[in-house]
C-alpha cells in the first residue's frame, strides 16, 4: 500500500492532438489500443456494455479486442470508478501498468481513497475526461435507447444540459483542473480551487469541435507516457482552456445557487426530515458511495442496538416512533463521517430505491464543511485529510461564539 | 369454523376502533404498523403508544416499505419485549419474523401478532413521492374481489402464502366485498380470542378460507406456474445469470432489505471474499479480462446458497434494486424449489428445525447417488 | 449470562451504615435473577472484611463480585488482589461507590438508599459483561540511551553508569561539554573552576559503563519502555550505523542562542565590535578581550534580553552572566566603564541578589532601557541608543556584548517526531507539567532534562539530570518484568480497512499499521487506555477492553431505568 507521494505536476502542459475523423470514442480506444500494442500500458480499466444486454460495467482488460464494446463515457455512471478501482488495489499493487479512464469526479475519489489508504495508484495512470454529466440511472433502466440518445445531445449543450442528473448541471470540475498558475494577490489559499491536478492524464473534448480531441498532461507521469507515444503535438490548448473556464464560472455560479436553495429546504430538523420522508433505511447509498469504506458501517453495527424497553420508552415519550428507527441519525452521522471528502459523483442519488436527493444535499453539505476547512477533497494528493491533523485553532465559526449570533432555534420533537 | 369479530366500521376505521380499545384498556403499551408521517409523504412502520396519534395509522396500506419481520427481530434482539405490544405485519413478515425467532433473532414474547389475508403490495417505486394522496380504489376493489391487483410486486402476484398461519388475530381483506361497511377479525389462537374482546363488536363465527380466497388462489397458482415456466426458460444456466445481473451494481442492497440475512458482517462484505493483487493478475491473464467489481454473480449464488430455503418471497430485494433486477422472482423460484427438495416451508411452525442445522442421515440422496 | 454475582455491602463502620438502609438494600438486590448472594460486612477492606469476601468467592463459587464500598480511588487495588487470591479474575470485579457518591453528600437516608440501590443495581449490570483480562508481563532492559553530551547528558550517564546501568552516550558534536563547556568561567559561587565541566567529561570517557558516541546522531527509535531500538549514525565519510538496545532514552539536547538577524536593532553582523555572549565567553577564555582594532576595550555596554519580545519568554541565565561579565570586565580593569542596559532584571537565586549589589559597588551601571535599543555606528565607537521613560538617551562605548535568549538546539523538531514527543509553543521539548512533572514525556521511558526542555541554568540541570536518572533507576530494574495497561484498546481485525485514520490520531504513537493484514495494531505496552482511536475510528471496529459498549449501556440503561 502505497502512501501519499511527492506529487510531480509538470510546469507547462505540452499536449498532443489526437484526431477523431472517427468520433471521439474511436479515437480515445485507438489511443489506448496503441499503448497496449507498443506496451506502454499493460492493461486499460475502462466502462463497457455486457454484450446482449443494455447494461455497462467495468472492464479491466488486457486483450485489446475486448475494447470494441468499450467507452469511456457511458451514458450512465454505475459504479463509482474511484470505487471500482479501490475494488482491485485495496490490497496493493497490481504490477501491471493500468489506466485507468474515469470521469473527473471518479479520478477525485480515487485520491481521496488514497489519502484514506483503500486504493493502490502506484503503476496506474489516471486519465480523466471532460465530462458532460451523466443521466439517471434509473431512467437508463427505464428506457435505454431514449437516455442514450438525450446523452448524446449533452456533448452539444455543454454545461447547459438539463436532462443530465441535477448533480451533474452543477458540477464545476467536469475538466482537468487547471494547476494554480499564480498565487492570488491577498495571500489567502484559495477555496474550492485546484492546486495540483489529481489525474496524470486528461482527454480534453471541448472546443475540440468533434474532429479533434487533446490529449493533455497533468504530471510528469502522464507526460512521459503521452511522449512515449507517436502522436502530432499541438502547439496551443488555448481554446479548450478558455472555453472551459467559461463553462466552469457559468457552473461554479449554479452550485452556489444550488447549494442556498438547498440548504434552505434543509434548514431545521423539520425540514430536513421531510426531504427524507421517503427513506426507507435500505444504506444503498452508502454502498454506493465511493468514500465510505468502512468494512461494517457503524450504522450497521452492534452498536446501535438497544433493548425492547428503550424503544418502547422512547415511543411513550412521544406518542409514536418511526421504525426503522434512527433515519435522520444515519443521514446526519453518515455526512459527519464523509462530508468532507464527498466529490459530488451523484453515485448516492442514482442507488437510492426512493428517489430521494441525497446527492444534492450531501453535495450541499460537502461544500460548506469543505470551505470551513479550506480542503477540497480528491485534488491535491498531498493535502491532508482534516480528521487527521491537528490545529490548535481550527473552525473559529464553531469553537468561540460569533458577536451577536443568534440563539439556537427551538427544539421540535420531530418522530423520525 | 373460526371465531371472528364483526364491527361495524370500515375495515381501517374498525380496525382503529381495535387499536384505540386495546391502548385505553392498557391491554397493551403500543401498536406496530404502518403510519403516514404527513398527509403528504411518506408511510412507515411505526410503534403507537398515544390514542390520539392512531388517527395516522393506516394499518392496510398497501406498502411494504421494511420487512416488518426484520423490524420486529431488532426490536426484540436483545430481550423479549417486557410488556404487552401488537404488531399488525403481512403474511410473509410473520413467516420471516418466524424464521428470525427460530434462528435466535428475536422473541415472541409479550406480543399480539396480528396479520391479514393479504392482496399484496404495490412496489415500492410505484409509491415514490406523495404517497398519501395515491388513489388506491382500483387497488382495493381488486382485493375485495379475490382478483390479482394491479401494479402488486412480482413476488406478490405468484404468492401463494396469503392466509397467514402463526397470527394470534387475522384481518379479513381478500374476497371481503364489504371492507368500507364492515370489519372482519379472526381470533385464530386462545391469545387472539382473549385480545379480541376488546374489540367494539360481535362476535361470529366464519369461515376464514372459503371459494372467494380460494378464487385467489387458484389465480395465483397460475401466475407462480408461468413464472416457474418463465425462468426455466429463460433464467437458466450461467449464460442467462449473466444476462440478469449484468446491470448489478454490488450495492448489495438485495441482501440488507432481506429479513433472513441476518449476519451482523455478511461474508460478502467482509474481508475473506475480498481480492488480493494476485488473485485480479491472475483473473485479467487467464482471460484477458476482468469485471469490475469482480464476484458479482458469486455474491448473488452465495447469498442464495445461504438464505433461499428461509426465502419468504416478500420481494422486498427486487424493490429496492436501483437496476431493476428481479432478485426477488429469481430467488424465490429458487428457494421453492429447494424448500421441496428440504420439505421445508419457511415461517410454517416454529418448531419446525432449519434445515441447515439439522442432520438426517439420509438426507438430499438425489444429488448424493450415482 | 450464566453468571453468579455475589454482592457484598460494605457497612463502613458508621460512614455508610448510618446513612443507608442496608438490609433494603440487600432485600431488593437479593431478588435480582443473577444475583447468587448479597451480604453485608462492617469493613470489608480489613484484614477480616478481605478473608471474609476470600472465603465467600470461593464457597459461593461466584463468577463475578460486586462490592459497595468507598471509592475506586481508596480500595480497587485491595479488592482486586482478593479476587486474585480467591482465584476470580480481577476484572470480573467492580466497586460501586455508595460513599462518597450516596451516603456521604445525601442526608436523606431515603434518598440516599434510593440512589444506592440504583447504582448498585447499574453496576451488576455492567459487571456481567465484563470478561477477563490477563495483565502482561514483558522483559525490560535496563540499559539507558541519553542524547546530548553537554552538561545534562554528562550528568545523567554518570548518575546511571555510577549504579552499574550500561549507558549510550551520543553526541552530535565532535566534543562533548555542550555549551557549559565553552563558559570561561562559571558564577563564582557555582564552584569558580572550568574543570569541573572538563572533570565530568574525564569521568565519563573513564568510565567502562559509558559507551560514547561522538559526531554522531540518532537516527531512528522504535518501540517502547523497557525495549527501545535505537539506531546510531555517524558523521562522515564512512557513515556507519549503530543498532542498540535501550530500556529508557533521555533527550539533553540543550540549546542554540536566538539569532536576531543580520539587519536588526542591534547591529550584530553589521557593527565592528558588537558580538554575542558566547563570543565574549570565548574570547574571555583565550584572555583575548580585543576590539577588532586589536586594543582592548575601556568601555563595553551589555544588552540583556535580546529576542524576548520577539519569541515571548525570559532565558533566565543571561542577567546572570551578563553581571559575570561586568564583574570580570572591572577585575581586568578598574576603569572600564561597564554599561547594563536591560528589560527586566531576573535575579532569582540566593546569592544573585548580593552579586548584583557588588556589582553595582564597584559601578556598574543598570539601567532600565526597555526594549526600544538601537545600536549605531559611531566613527571609531558604537552608540547605543535607548528609551528611559519616554525619554531618549544613549552611550557611546566601545563594544557591545550581546546576551541573546535561549532557543531550542537544531534538530529538536525532527527528534521530536523521532520519538512521537511533543514540543511546546516555545519549540522545546514538552513536559508533562510544568510545575509537578517537569521531566517526564507522554511517552514511558523517554525523559527530558537540562535545557532541552527550557531555558535553566546549571544547578537546575543537574538536577534534572539526577532526576531523570532516578526516575530510570527506580523503574526500569534489571530483571523486572514490565506490567502495561491492562485496559486497553482492541482492534477487531475483520472490521479494520486500514485507513489509519486511528494512527494518525494516537497521540502515544501506540498504533501501528502491518501492512500484510492491512489493519492497524494496537502494540498494549504502549497505549494508556485513553480511548481516543475508539472515538476516531468511523466503524467501530476499535473497542476498548473493559469500556465495552455492552457494559457501559447496560450501565447506563439500569441507572436511568
Amino acid at each position: 500500500m502505497n502512501s501519499t507521494h511527492k506529487d510531480d505536476k509538470s510546469e507547462g502542459m505540452a499536449g498532443k492532438i489526437l484526431p477523431a475523423e472517427d468520433g471521439i470514442t474511436s479515437a480515445i480506444i485507438t489511443f489506448l489500443k496503441k499503448s497496449l500494442e507498443e506496451k506502454q500500458l499493460e492493461a486499460v480499466m475502462i466502462p463497457s456494455k455486457i454484450p446482449d444486454t443494455e447494461a455497462w460495467t467495468w472492464l479491466l482488460l488486457q486483450d485489446e479486442s475486448l475494447l470494441a464494446s468499450c467507452n469511456p463515457l457511458p451514458p450512465v455512471m454505475t459504479v463509482q470508478g474511484g470505487k471500482a478501482l479501490s475494488n482491485v488495489t485495496k490490497h496493493g499493487d497490481l504490477h501491471e501498468k493500468v489506466a485507468a479512464v474515469m470521469r473527473p469526479c471518479e479520478v477525485q475519489a480515487a485520491v481521496e481513497l488514497l489519502k484514506l489508504k483503500q486504493i493502490d495508484l502506484d503503476n496506474i495512470y489516471l486519465i480523466s475526461v471532460d465530462c458532460p454529466g451523466a443521466m439517471p440511472l434509473q431512467d437508463y433502466m427505464a428506457d435505454p435507447e431514449k437516455t442514450a440518445k438525450a446523452f448524446e445531445e449533452a456533448f452539444s449543450t455543454w454545461g447547459e444540459n438539463e436532462s443530465v442528473r441535477p448533480i451533474c448541471q452543477i458540477c464545476h470540475q467536469f475538466s482537468l483542473p487547471l494547476p494554480q498558475q499564480s498565487a492570488p494577490s491577498d495571500n489567502s489559499p484559495p477555496k474550492n480551487e485546484a492546486k495540483f491536478p489529481a489525474a496524470d492524464l486528461h482527454i480534453g473534448l471541448i472546443g475540440g469541435d468533434g474532429t479533434n480531441v487533446f490529449l493533455i498532461p497533468a504530471t510528469a507521469k502522464g507526460q512521459d507516457l503521452l511522449d512515449k507515444l507517436d502522436l502530432s503535438a499541438e502547439d496551443s490548448m488555448v481554446n479548450w482552456e478558455s472555453k472551459v473556464e467559461e463553462i466552469r464560472e457559468r457552473k461554479f455560479n449554479k452550485r452556489k445557487a444550488a447549494d442556498a436553495e438547498w440548504k434552505a429546504k434543509t434548514e431545521g430538523v423539520d425540514n430536513l426530515a421531510a426531504v427524507f420522508d421517503d427513506c426507507i433505511n435500505c444504506h444503498n447509498c452508502k454502498s454506493a458511495c465511493p468514500v465510505c469504506y468502512c468494512q461494517q458501517c457503524y450504522f450497521d453495527s452492534q452498536l446501535l442496538q438497544f433493548s425492547p424497553e428503550s424503544y418502547l420508552g422512547r415511543a411513550e415519550k412521544r406518542g409514536s416512533l418511526r421504525f426503522p428507527l434512527d433515519t435522520l441519525l444515519f443521514h446526519v452521522g453518515r455526512m459527519s463521517h464523509m462530508a468532507l471528502s464527498c466529490v459530488s459523483c451523484g453515485a448516492c442519488e442514482d442507488a437510492c430505491p426512493m428517489s430521494i436527493p441525497v446527492g444534492q444535499v450531501f453535495t450541499m453539505m460537502g461544500n460548506k464543511t469543505q470551505d470551513y476547512f479550506a480542503y477540497t477533497p480528491g485534488l491535491d494528493r498531498n493535502e491532508p485529510l482534516p480528521l487527521q491533523i491537528f490545529k490548535e485553532d481550527e473552525f473559529g465559526e464553531v469553537e468561540t461564539p460569533r458577536e451577536g449570533a443568534e440563539a439556537p432555534a427551538e427544539e421540535t420533537e420531530k418522530n423520525v | 369454523m373460526s371465531k371472528a369479530v364483526k364491527i361495524q366500521q370500515s375495515t381501517e376505521d374498525g380496525l382503529r376502533s381495535f387499536f384505540e380499545s386495546l391502548l385505553q384498556n392498557k391491554t397493551v403499551k403500543g401498536i406496530f404498523t404502518l403510519r403516514k408521517t404527513n398527509d403528504e409523504g411518506g408511510i412507515s412502520y411505526a410503534l403507537i403508544t398515544d390514542v390520539e396519534d392512531l388517527k395516522n395509522a393506516v394499518p392496510l396500506y398497501p406498502q411494504m416499505p421494511t420487512n416488518a419481520g426484520k423490524i420486529l427481530s431488532d426490536f426484540t434482539l436483545l430481550e423479549p419485549i417486557q410488556e404487552p405490544v401488537a404488531a399488525v405485519l403481512r403474511p410473509c413478515e410473520l413467516r420471516a419474523f418466524t424464521e428470525l425467532v427460530k434462528r435466535n433473532h428475536g422473541n415472541l414474547d409479550n406480543v399480539l401478532l396480528i396479520s391479514l389475508t393479504c392482496g399484496g403490495v404495490l412496489s415500492l417505486k410505484s409509491l415514490r413521492g406523495g404517497n398519501g394522496t395515491k388513489d388506491l380504489s382500483s387497488y382495493w376493489e381488486s382485493v375485495g374481489k379475490a382478483d390479482l391487483a394491479p401494479d402488486i410486486r412480482e413476488t406478490c402476484n405468484t404468492c401463494v402464502q396469503f392466509i397467514p398461519q402463526n397470527a394470534d388475530m387475522v384481518i379479513a381483506t381478500v374476497g371481503q366485498k364489504d371492507m368500507d361497511k364492515e370489519c372482519t377479525i379472526f381470533a385464530t389462537t386462545p391469545k387472539g380470542e382473549e385480545y379480541a374482546q376488546a374489540a367494539p363488536g360481535s362476535t361470529v363465527s366464519e369461515e376464514m378460507e372459503n371459494e372467494k380466497t380460494q378464487a385467489l388462489m387458484d389465480k395465483r397458482s397460475e401466475q407462480k406456474a408461468t413464472s416457474l415456466e418463465t425462468f426455466k426458460n429463460n433464467q437458466s444456466g450461467l449464460k442467462a445469470l449473466i444476462k440478469t445481473f449484468a446491470p448489478c451494481l454490488g450495492c448489495h442492497g438485495c441482501r440488507q432489505v432481506c429479513p433472513i440475512c441476518l449476519c451482523h458482517l455478511c461474508d460478502f462484505d467482509s474481508k475473506t471474499l475480498e481480492y488480493q493483487p494476485v488473485n485480479v493478475r491472475s483473473e485479467l491473464n487467464q482471460k484477458g479480462g476482468l469485471k469490475v467489481p469482480p464476484g458479482n454473480i458469486f455474491f448473488h449464488l452465495g447469498r442464495m446458497s445461504h438464505m433461499a430455503v428461509s426465502c419468504v418471497s416478500c420481494g422486498m430485494c427486487s424493490d429496492v434494486c436501483p437496476v431493476n433486477i428481479p432478485v426477488a422472482t429469481l430467488f424465490s423460484t429458487v428457494g421453492d424449489a429447494l424448500e421441496k427438495v428440504f420439505e421445508y416451508v419457511p415461517g410454517r411452525s416454529l418448531d419446525e428445525p432449519v434445515p441447515e442445522g439439522t442432520y438426517k442421515e439420509q438426507e438430499f440422496v438425489e444429488i448424493g447417488e450415482q | 449470562m450464566n453468571g453468579q454475582i455475589g454482592v457484598y455491602v460494605c457497612e463502613c463502620g458508621p460512614n455508610i451504615k448510618d446513612r443507608i438502609d442496608i438490609d433494603k438494600v440487600l432485600e431488593d438486590i437479593s431478588s435480582l435473577e443473577n444475583v447468587k448472594v448479597a451480604k453485608r460486612f462492617p469493613l470489608l477492606c480489613s484484614n477480616d472484611g478481605k478473608k471474609f469476601l476470600e472465603e465467600e468467592i470461593v464457597k459461593e463459587e461466584l463468577t463475578h463480585l460486586v462490592v459497595a464500598a468507598c471509592s475506586p480511588r481508596e480500595h480497587e487495588q485491595t479488592f482486586m488482589t482478593v479476587c486474585k487470591q480467591a482465584g476470580l479474575n480481577p476484572y470480573l470485579f467492580q466497586l460501586i461507590n455508595i460513599r462518597e457518591q450516596c451516603a456521604w453528600m445525601i442526608p436523606d437516608k431515603e434518598q440516599a438508599t434510593a440512589k444506592a440501590i440504583q447504582y448498585i443495581r447499574a453496576g451488576i449490570q455492567r459487571v456481567a459483561f465484563h470478561r477477563p483480562l490477563e495483565p502482561k508481563e514483558i522483559d525490560s532492559i535496563p540499559d539507558v540511551c541519553v542524547i546530548g553530551g553537554g552538561i545534562s547528558g554528562l550528568e545523567t550517564s554518570l548518575s546511571l553508569a555510577g549504579k552499574d546501568r550500561r549507558v549510550y552516550l551520543v553526541e552530535k558534536t565532535d566534543s562533548l561539554g555542550g555549551m557549559a563547556g565553552k563558559l570561561s568561567k562559571l558564577l563564582p559561587y557555582q564552584g569558580s573552576e572550568l574543570s569541573s565541566v572538563e572533570a565530568k567529561i574525564k569521568q565519563a570517557q573513564d568510565n567502562a559503563n559509558i559507551e560514547i558516541f561522538t559526531s554522531s546522531e540518532v537516527s531512528d527509535v522504535r518501540g517502547f519502555l523497557g525495549n527501545f531500538d535505537i539506531t546510531i549514525s555517524s558523521h562522515g565519510e564512512s557513515s556507519e550505523a549503530r543498532k542498540i538496545q535501550a530500556g529508557a532514552v533521555v533527550v539533553a539536547t540543550g540549546f542554540g542562542l536566538y539569532d536576531p538577524g543580520n539587519d536588526s536593532q542591534y547591529g550584530l553582523g553589521q557593527i565592528d565590535n558588537v558580538i554575542t555572549a558566547l563570543e565574549f565567553e570565548e574570547m574571555l577564555g583565550k584572555d583575548k578581550l580585543l576590539l577588532k582594532s586589536g586594543k582592548p576595550p575601556k568601555s563595553v555596554a551589555l544588552i540583556h534580553c535580546i529576542g524576548r519580545k520577539e519569541l515571548g519568554y525570559c532565558s533566565k541565565v543571561c542577567c546572570l552572566y551578563s553581571i559575570k561579565f561586568a564583574h570580570r570586565l572591572k577585575d581586568m580593569s578598574s576603569d572600564m566603564d561597564v554599561t547594563e542596559l536591560y528589560m527586566d532584571l531576573c535575579l532569582p537565586h540566593k546569592s544573585d541578589q548580593a552579586y548584583f549589589d557588588e556589582a553595582k559597588e564597584k559601578g556598574i551601571r543598570f539601567i532600565r532601557s526597555g526594549e526600544d535599543v538601537f545600536v549605531k555606528n559611531k566613527g571609531t565607537q558604537i552608540e547605543v541608543e535607548y528609551d528611559r521613560d519616554g525619554q531618549k538617551d544613549s552611550i557611546t562605548v566601545d563594544m557591545v556584548v550581546l546576551a541573546p535568549a535561549m532557543v531550542p538546539s537544531e534538530g529538536t523538531t525532527s527528534l521530536a517526531e523521532m520519538l512521537n514527543i511533543p514540543l511546546d509553543k516555545t519549540g522545546f521539548f514538552k513536559e508533562i507539567h510544568e510545575i509537578l512533572d517537569p521531566i517526564s514525556t507522554p511517552i514511558e521511558g523517554v525523559y527530558i532534562a537540562g535545557c532541552a526542555v527550557g531555558p535553566r541554568n546549571i544547578p537546575e540541570s543537574i538536577v534534572q539530570s539526577q532526576a531523570a536518572s532516578g526516575k530510570i533507576l527506580s523503574s526500569l530494574i534489571p530483571g523486572k518484568k514490565i506490567k502495561p495497561e491492562v485496559k486497553v484498546s482492541e482492534i477487531r481485525e475483520d472490521f479494520c480497512t486500514g485507513c489509519q485514520t486511528c494512527l494518525s490520531i494516537c497521540f502515544y504513537g501506540a498504533i501501528s499499521y502491518d501492512p500484510i493484514k492491512d489493519v492497524s495494531v494496537v502494540n498494549e505496552v504502549i497505549c494508556r487506555g485513553c480511548g481516543s482511536c475508539v472515538g476516531s475510528c468511523p466503524s467501530g471496529a476499535i473497542r476498548s477492553k473493559h469500556f465495552t459498549y455492552p457494559q457501559l449501556y447496560r450501565e447506563v440503561l439500569e441507572a436511568l431505568r
